[in-house]
């Protein structure tokens, strides 16, 4: 660390505050892209089929279908960028980027591995610095703030489809969030602290979600409907309404909205390993080395985003209803419930 | 016609979606591993460029004109199939040749031209029913598509070369001169 | 930096002011309630940055932006004659206010005392908790029948058959 600091003439924490930016953006970025190709091919396993292996690497490699990336990306830089006639400029442009950014921003309290000191200075593995006062409400209010890329998105396309993605999805997203929010305060709770750093290391005896089933239960299906993925994809809804609220979106412009739904889902899965998976740790190890507590936190970390694409290609979409009946009269009972047991506990026993 | 729905009571163990999700991971689970690991040769997908379907016996495919051994064609040129085209696409021109007759067991007529309009070609076998001299096939072959239109017209040796290389015979590109005389037809 | 984010605070309100445009007047408040949050933050209090941004910019923004949507004001309608009398009333109720708001800061005890004491400590969730549950515990359940009042008075105000 020093040494590479050394190099390139600048001090360790600037060196580490820059690294860890560039792991921070790179890291959901490649999963997420990575996340696109899995989904592709992991629906056609699912399926029995095969999926996308068609794309050619220079004409020769076909390396499991994931030169498609590639073939995407140039496909979505090539297109032609079409605006709808009636719709709001401004807002239509702004609206991927206002998806994209909180998507982007939400990864960064997570810590994805231990601390290390390295002569004498304490390195931490989360962009933000434990103590920093946000702690876990961080990912929970740039949560609530990803709903306005959809909005905008739909309420700038002028389309009827569009605006009743929007609507759906804003209306869920509020839903949803009170019942999460509760799950979340359980574990602040029992933890007592809300730093995801002590979150983690509360957990190094038992993961949460033994204790914390029936919250876990709520925030997982809660990250479902918060990324729109598919039981509770009411945004897009493509048998209904086309599609959503990017229904007038093309290319590049679509390639974010798409990309930002993706990051979501990273963001997503590497909350629930932090919450309640036990981020880093790894079980019946006290002091795992560093690299093992990143590869430990990786592969959660990955599983939990297959199982967002398993899920996926499992269950049918909910009618709305439906979705409304669960947020608000199983999931926020079933949180609130979950928060009243672990207070009586923590009051009887704690 | 009224469809009856059936409403489907869930018991408490279904309502709680918990349980029943899980059952479906499952089964996905199951379903991915299989193809997952199942040779690619194995699965159900047909990778078609690279590999060809066989289709079943029946299959209705590119027409083949029949001929005898000597090479010599055994449509009569009777315009039983051209008229039991349904989408009119077969076209004929009879020709007469030689002086040998029926009676000395040759075929008096011959199609001088012998037209099949592929564009047009619906491959319902119709021409294959009606055919009294068993002298058109429809076979296997399903791959016809080109870049014009004129190339889509098979003519008299299109259609007599179509399988001459999966049979094994030699393409053909002129009736060979009628020597011995044909066996009567088994039906 | 405090100047950055009062510039976006400021703009963001005058925005929501001169807006014609309603969505867009809503999207400019949440920038006006990202500036107020950035100013917390400044204050070393990010509890209450995360909280004023979960709460109005996650939560009651989007429910208003819900009903201007529903209510489908995709239009721009002019506004139907302003009153002289409402427009001038309006201009005096706010400067009162904002008379009112820089007195009080002004002659707050608190400002004399941050100038010369030590910077306090950062804010967190466990001092939001004690100062809401110790110190403020009538007046927090004051607000909270409050709010449950409003809460059913709306049900029942919205319900027609209960």
């Amino acid at each position: 660390m020093e040494l590479l600091a050394r190099i390139l003439h600048i001090s360790p924490q600037t060196f580490w505050m820059i690294a860890k930016v560039i792991i921070v953006f790179a890291g959901p970025l490649t999963l997420a892209a990575i996340l696109t190709w899995v989904e592709r091919r992991g629906s056609a396993m699912i399926q029995d089929r095969i999926g996308p292996n068609r794309a050619l690497l220079f004409g020769r490699w076909r390396l499991l279908g994931l030169p498609q990336l590639a073939a995407d990306g140039i496909k979505f830089f090539m297109k032609e960028d079409l605006v709808a006639e009636e719709a709001n400029n401004t807002l239509f442009w702004l609206a991927p980027l206002m998806a994209f950014v909180p998507a982007m921003m939400g990864f960064a309290v997570i810590p994805f591995g231990r601390d290390f000191t390295e002569a004498g200075r304490t390195y931490s593995l989360s962009l933000l610095d434990p103590g920093n006062g946000m702690g876990m409400l961080y990912p929970m209010a740039i949560g609530a703030v990803a709903v306005y890329g959809i909005l905008t998105a739909s309420w700038s396309s002028n389309n009827k489809w569009s605006i009743l993605g929007g609507m759906r999805a804003s209306a869920q997203m509020v839903s949803y969030e009170i019942g999460m929010s509760l799950a979340v305060i359980a574990i602040f709770m029992t933890t007592g602290g809300y730093d995801p750093h002590q979150i983690v290391a509360a957990q190094a005896k038992t993961w949460n979600v033994f204790p914390h089933i029936f919250g876990f239960l709520v925030f997982f299906t809660c990250m479902f409907a918060e990324t729109n993925r598919l039981p509770f994809d009411f945004a897009e809804g493509e048998s209904e309404i086309v599609a959503g609220f990017h229904t007038e979106y093309g290319s590049m412009k679509f390639a974010l909205l798409q990309l930002s739904e993706y990051v979501h889902m990273v963001t997503a899965a590497a909350l629930i390993v932090t919450l309640y998976f036990g981020g880093w740790q790894i079980p019946g190890m006290a002091h795992p080395p560093v690299l093992l507590s990143i590869g430990a936190f990786v592969v959660k970390w990955v599983f939990f985003c297959w199982v967002f694409i398993w899920i996926r290609w499992t269950i049918p979409r909910f009618r709305f209803d439906q979705l409304m009946f669960l947020g608000w009269k199983v999931m926020l009972p079933l949180s609130m419930g979950n928060l009243l047991v672990h207070a009586y506990f923590m009051h009887r026993w704690g | 016609m009224a469809v009856i729905v059936k409403k489907v009571e869930l018991n408490w163990v279904d309502r709680t979606y918990v349980i029943p999700v899980a059952m479906g991971m499952f089964i996905t689970m199951k379903h991915f591993l299989k193809q997952l690991f199942t040779r690619s040769r194995k699965r159900f997908t047909v990778q078609y460029p690279d590999w060809k379907r066989e289709p079943a016996p029946g299959y209705r495919g590119l027409h083949e004109l029949k001929r005898f051994e000597d090479g010599a064609i055994k449509c009569v040129a009777c315009f039983m199939c051209a008229e039991a085209c349904p989408a009119r696409c077969i076209t004929i021109e009879a020709d007469e040749f030689g002086d040998l007759n029926r009676t000395q067991g040759f075929q008096e007529k011959r199609p001088a031209v012998f037209k099949i309009d592929m564009l047009r070609c619906i491959y319902c076998g119709m021409c294959e029913e009606a055919c009294p001299k068993d002298a058109i096939w429809l076979r296997s072959d399903y791959e016809q598509a080109s870049y014009d239109r004129l190339s889509m017209q098979f003519g008299k040796w299109d259609l007599m070369n179509t399988y001459a290389e999966r049979d094994g015979k030699a393409r053909i590109t002129q009736d060979p001169t009628p020597t011995v005389p044909r066996p009567p037809l088994q039906s | 930096m405090f100047l950055i984010f009062a510039l976006i605070t400021l703009l963001g309100a005058l925005s929501v002011a001169f807006q014609k445009n309603l969505v867009v007047a809503g999207l400019c408040m949440v920038i006006t309630f990202f500036g107020v949050a950035g100013l917390y933050l400044l204050l070393a209090n990010p509890v209450a940055a995360a909280l004023q941004i979960i709460v109005y910019s996650g939560a009651i923004v989007v429910l208003l932006l819900f009903v201007i949507m529903l209510l489908s004001a995709h239009e721009e309608e002019d506004a139907q004659s302003v009153h002289s009398v409402q427009r001038w009333g309006s201009v005096a109720a706010a400067l009162a206010l904002a008379a009112g708001v820089v007195k009080v800061v002004l002659s707050s005890g608190f400002l004399r005392g941050a100038a010369s004491g030590p910077a306090p400590a950062n804010m967190n969730l466990e001092r939001v908790g004690t100062a809401l549950f110790a110190e403020h515990l009538v007046a927090f359940e004051a607000v909270g029948l409050l709010l449950l009042a409003a809460m059913i008075g709306a049900v029942t105000l919205v319900k027609k058959d209960l």
